[in-house]
């Protein structure tokens, strides 16, 4: 048995301790240890950006993060977006389904929770700061028209419901 | 009783269809984007071990001998599969033409880098890589078959041996008098092009759980499987179990477009199964697996071609030669995309003679599999490129020429050369109407100004026309008879009046559940929401074939309306009944049953339904307790092709005209897209949205091909592309935004006027982006004849020219 590591990970807000080998992803964990199958696997060589989550708020690969480097880190996925208590889309996923900016939906995630980072660090992004944001994830259904568009009504809805 | 199904949305029992051509929401999306959708990795099963993969590093080699003692023995290995395993209990796979398939894993020799040699099942994916480091294997190297003409060379090494040849087809097709008009042409344009692979390359790859039951002697395959039923087939013959025996469940998929593959991954993991007594086994592609030698890899071609062309600018012929580069074995039916073309082969122009030599090769490469648009985009790029090298010889307007060639909307159904019927079509329509959105004038004016400037800015103006639900007749002549496709569904009301469809076929991305849900709730007038699409297994479903070929959206609504019409005749019959009326005098409209004669007598959909279900004893004799129907639709009229294979089949007939504006980095040999604009005409458009999404999709992908993406492989065939750092998918930044508008001639021939709008884009961008670059050049004197038209061969072209100047 190869040895293993103790690490406290933080996780959509639930606290999940775990021994595991140095070698497992992040990306292997979170989808196979803690079953959040949301954060989805394309390449597992950083490229294609489906596994894009954010680590302490910070986007990252989970497939190039092994879990130990998460130790003692705040990491949200794709399950953390829908309202808690309602179970209503977050309005970044009710724009990408508006707008329809998904066609089989594999690479959403990812680009989800880059569109969660660009709208926290600018609210009103041109469509070159999106098109730099999202220059990361790879889409192969939808051709990313109608993904920046869903991201521009994302960040509308998201700025006219902010609190003044 | 024949079934009649609308041709028209406005023929629907619906005064005011609310869903049916509008850009709905669809009924996918809510779970995509929470991330709860069972893509098949996200299922794990009781006991199950996961499969890894030891592929071959060699192209050409013999197996002498194969050593698995210590991956045996390793921690959490559970079981090994070797070639001698596959070869006493399976079957190569069938392929067409018939015989050249290989194993699902290599029995005796290898055929090309990343065939599987031995694979493992243990309690993690990271043991069973573990474990495959410890497995020894002795190869005798052999000369691998670099390329066509080293594959066709007198005293090649052969790849099949018992074969006797690296040929597997070659047939030469005659349309008309093609001499004739050859010989009378005022100007032959003719030319040599190269289209290098590209592929499929959904985001995500193939993946499976395979259950192999000893007891019962059955297999279940949970996987993201584009067609279902075909691979239950396909399973049955490799591994020798009825098919009544296999249950092919599949899941959502992240993509397909053709290249998912499936066949190798799933008969592994069923053989892997059977050897661990029946534990089910997980394998899941990894991205290198499927670039190396995954059912990604497409039309490898080399062409030579020509038109036949008056003074006057009309083509009256158009000759082809392919050799099309299939790899090791046709197990993937790389080898009908190469008569997919016979479908359109003269494009939008009344060429009235046509010539096709295809000859079909086997190297040393990876066998290829389809990809989106299976086969025209290649075609297309060669027959636009000749149309545009025409007009500049001629000194027309490459607009112009098309226009005075193109099949008028007069002369439909139109019978092509090469035999299929086009339904209908308003060409230059289209033409018209994507010229003015273009500002085609102004184009061609600033591209004048940045000549001036001594920029290279190139305008493409590419028409095609998309065969749309295919039939398996257009492939007779490379092997694989039949015609007919059929696609089955199940519609059924529930003691509450909602309706479920069920399906063969699960989600890949085209929205097909919508289209479905917009006619069912239309059709009995219900809310969407209402509607549930259900996926059924292979053993019990209806026959189907699923998403290929453009073809889902035109036959999932055929099927739909089909099962409601046949409901609808029974929900009257009862509701006759009950209302004490004829037989004949209750009809369904707006969502209710009702008197004809006294329309305030009416029943809803849940009072019929549920009285059929929980009140037999009201009942009229002879009808069941069932308010269910089943419809299994089929493209109509078609038939078996001739000696020259030519048949009607693909059913519609789409078109467009993609404009482009282009200008080449002359540092960098980069292509810039300045400007893109989209006219088309695919029908009725069920979901305009759908129908967009697909648009842009496959420009996307056609920019990939037209630009960027490439399998490259040295001259000992190997791949030299692993990675998605080496094989380039465009991204936002490549991808331009375009401007769209449509033109709507409906379908005289399919359910509600749809035609098949899947693949028209991939048509047609390569050739635009292709054309434009080619405008570009024009005055350099230079021609760029080969994709990707990448920077660096861009740039190599623009050197020599900078060195001859």
């Amino acid at each position: 048995m190869a040895s293993t590591q103790r690490i406290e990970v933080r996780v959509n807000e639930t606290t999940y301790v775990r021994e595991v080998e140095p070698r497992l992803t992040l990306a292997d964990f979170l989808r196979h240890e803690l079953h959040l199958g949301g954060t989805h696997v394309g390449c597992e060589h950083g490229i294609c950006g489906a596994c894009t989550v954010l680590i302490d708020g910070h986007s990252a690969r989970a497939c190039l993060t092994l879990a130990v480097q998460a130790n003692g880190s705040e990491v949200s996925t794709v399950e953390s977006l829908r309202d808690r208590d309602t179970g209503a889309l977050h309005p970044i996923q009710q724009a990408f389904v508006d707008g329809h900016g998904l066609q089989c939906g594999f690479c959403t995630p990812g680009f989800m929770m880059t569109t969660l980072e660009l709208l926290r660090d600018i609210p009103e992004p041109s469509d070159e700061q999106i098109k730099e944001a999202l220059g990361g994830n790879l889409c192969r259904c939808t051709g990313y028209q109608s993904i920046l568009e869903s991201v521009r009504l994302a960040a509308q809805r998201m700025k006219s419901n902010a609190p003044a | 009783m024949a079934i009649e199904i609308p041709t028209l949305p406005e023929q629907m029992p619906n005064d005011a269809p609310r869903y049916v051509g509008k850009a709905v929401n669809r009924v996918e999306d809510p779970a995509l984007v929470s991330g709860t959708v069972q893509f098949i990795d996200n299922l794990s099963l009781p006991g199950m071990l996961h499969c890894a993969i030891l592929r071959s590093p060699h192209p050409h080699a013999r197996i002498l001998s194969i050593n698995v003692v210590a991956a045996r023995a390793a921690e959490g290995v559970a079981a090994v599969l070797t070639g001698e395993d596959v070869r006493r209990w399976t079957n190569p796979c069938f392929t067409a033409p018939e015989g050249w398939g290989n194993y699902c894993m290599a029995v005796d020799k290898v055929r090309f880098v990343g065939e599987p040699v031995v694979a493992i099942a243990a309690s993690s994916r990271y043991l069973a890589e573990d474990a495959l480091e410890l497995v020894e294997i002795e190869y005798e190297l052999l000369a691998p078959v670099a390329t066509p003409e080293q594959a066709m060379a007198h005293g090649a090494p052969v790849i099949f041996e018992e074969r006797g040849t690296n040929v597997m087809l070659s047939r030469t097709y005659t349309w008309g008098e093609v001499d004739r008009v050859f010989a009378e042409a005022d100007r032959v344009v003719s030319r040599r092009f190269r289209w290098n692979r590209v592929g499929a390359n959904p985001t995500e790859t193939f993946g499976c759980i395979c259950q192999w039951d000893l007891a019962d002697n059955s297999l279940t395959c949970h996987g993201s499987y584009q067609t279902p039923r075909f691979m239950a087939i396909g399973r049955a013959a490799s591994l020798n179990l009825p098919a009544n025996r296999i249950r092919i469940v599949t899941h959502p998929q992240g993509g397909g477009f053709g290249g998912k593959g499936g066949p190798r991954g799933t008969d592994i993991a069923a053989l892997l199964s059977r050897k661990a007594q029946g534990r089910p086994v997980k394998y899941i592609e990894d991205r290198m697996e499927y670039l190396l030698a995954g059912g990604g890899q497409s039309w490898d071609r080399h062409y030579d071609a020509a038109l036949a062309v008056k003074a006057d600018g009309s083509v009256t012929g158009f000759r082809v030669r392919l050799v099309d580069d299939q790899g090791a074995g046709a197990e993937g039916y790389g080898t009908i995309s190469a008569a997919k073309p016979l479908a359109a082969f003269t494009g939008n122009y009344r060429i009235e003679a046509a010539g096709y030599d295809l000859t079909l090769v086997a190297t040393s490469r990876a066998p290829t599999y389809p990809y989106r648009g299976y086969g025209p985009p290649p075609h297309n790029l060669v027959l636009e490129s000749l149309m545009d090298c025409t007009a500049r010889e001629l000194g027309i307007d490459p607009a112009e020429l098309r226009r005075r060639n193109y099949i008028r909307p007069e002369q439909f159904p139109y019978t092509v050369p090469s035999g299929n019927e086009y339904d209908s079509g308003d060409y230059e329509a289209v033409l018209d109407r994507v010229l003015e959105l273009a500002d085609y004038k102004a184009l061609r004016a600033r591209q004048a100004d940045a000549r001036a400037q001594g920029r290279l800015v190139g305008i493409g103006v590419v028409n095609t026309v998309e065969p749309g639900v295919f039939d398996w007749n257009a492939y007779a002549t490379v092997g694989v008879p039949g015609v007919g496709v059929p696609e089955g569904v199940k519609v059924a009301v529930d003691l509450f009046g909602n309706v479920t469809v069920a399906v063969g076929f699960n989600l890949q991305g085209q929205g097909q559940f919508t289209v479905a849900a917009q006619v069912a709730a239309d059709y009995f007038g219900i809310e969407m929401a209402q509607v549930r699409i259900a996926n059924t297994p292979s053993d019990v479903a209806l026959p189907h074939f699923g998403q290929g070929g453009s073809r889902l959206g035109v036959a999932v609504t055929g099927a739909t309306l089909g099962a409601c019409e046949k409901l609808r005749a029974t929900l009257c019959k009862v509701a006759a009944h009950v209302m004490q009326a004829p037989e004949d005098a209750v009809a369904l409209r707006n969502g209710r049953l009702h008197r004809i004669d006294a329309p305030e007598h009416s029943m809803s959909l849940a009072e019929i339904a549920g009285l059929m279900l929980s009140r037999t004893d009201l009942l009229p004799a002879g009808v069941e307790p069932c308010p269910e129907a089943t419809y299994v639709w089929v493209s109509p009229n078609r038939n078996a092709p001739d000696d020259q294979g030519r048949c009607r089949s693909y059913l519609t007939a789409a078109n467009a005209t993609h404009i482009a504006l282009i200008e080449i980095d002359r540092d960098t040999g980069r292509t810039h897209i300045l400007d893109y604009a989209i006219v088309d005409d695919c029908g009725t458009r069920l979901n305009p949205a759908n129908v967009e999404g697909q648009l842009q999709g496959g420009v996307a992908q056609g920019v990939g091909a037209a630009l960027y993406e490439e399998y490259v492989y040295d001259a000992d065939c190997q791949p030299l592309v692993s990675t998605f750092v080496d094989y380039l998918i465009p991204t936002i930044h490549e991808v331009p935004m375009t401007r769209k508008d449509h033109i709507v001639t409906p379908s005289p021939v399919t359910p509600l006027g749809a035609k098949g709008c899947g693949e028209g884009a991939i048509h047609t961008t390569p050739a635009t982006l292709l054309c434009a670059i080619n405008d570009a050049l024009a005055p350099l004197g230079k021609e760029l004849l080969e994709t990707p038209a990448s920077p660096h061969r861009l740039w190599k072209l623009l050197r020599e020219h900078d060195t001859a100047a």
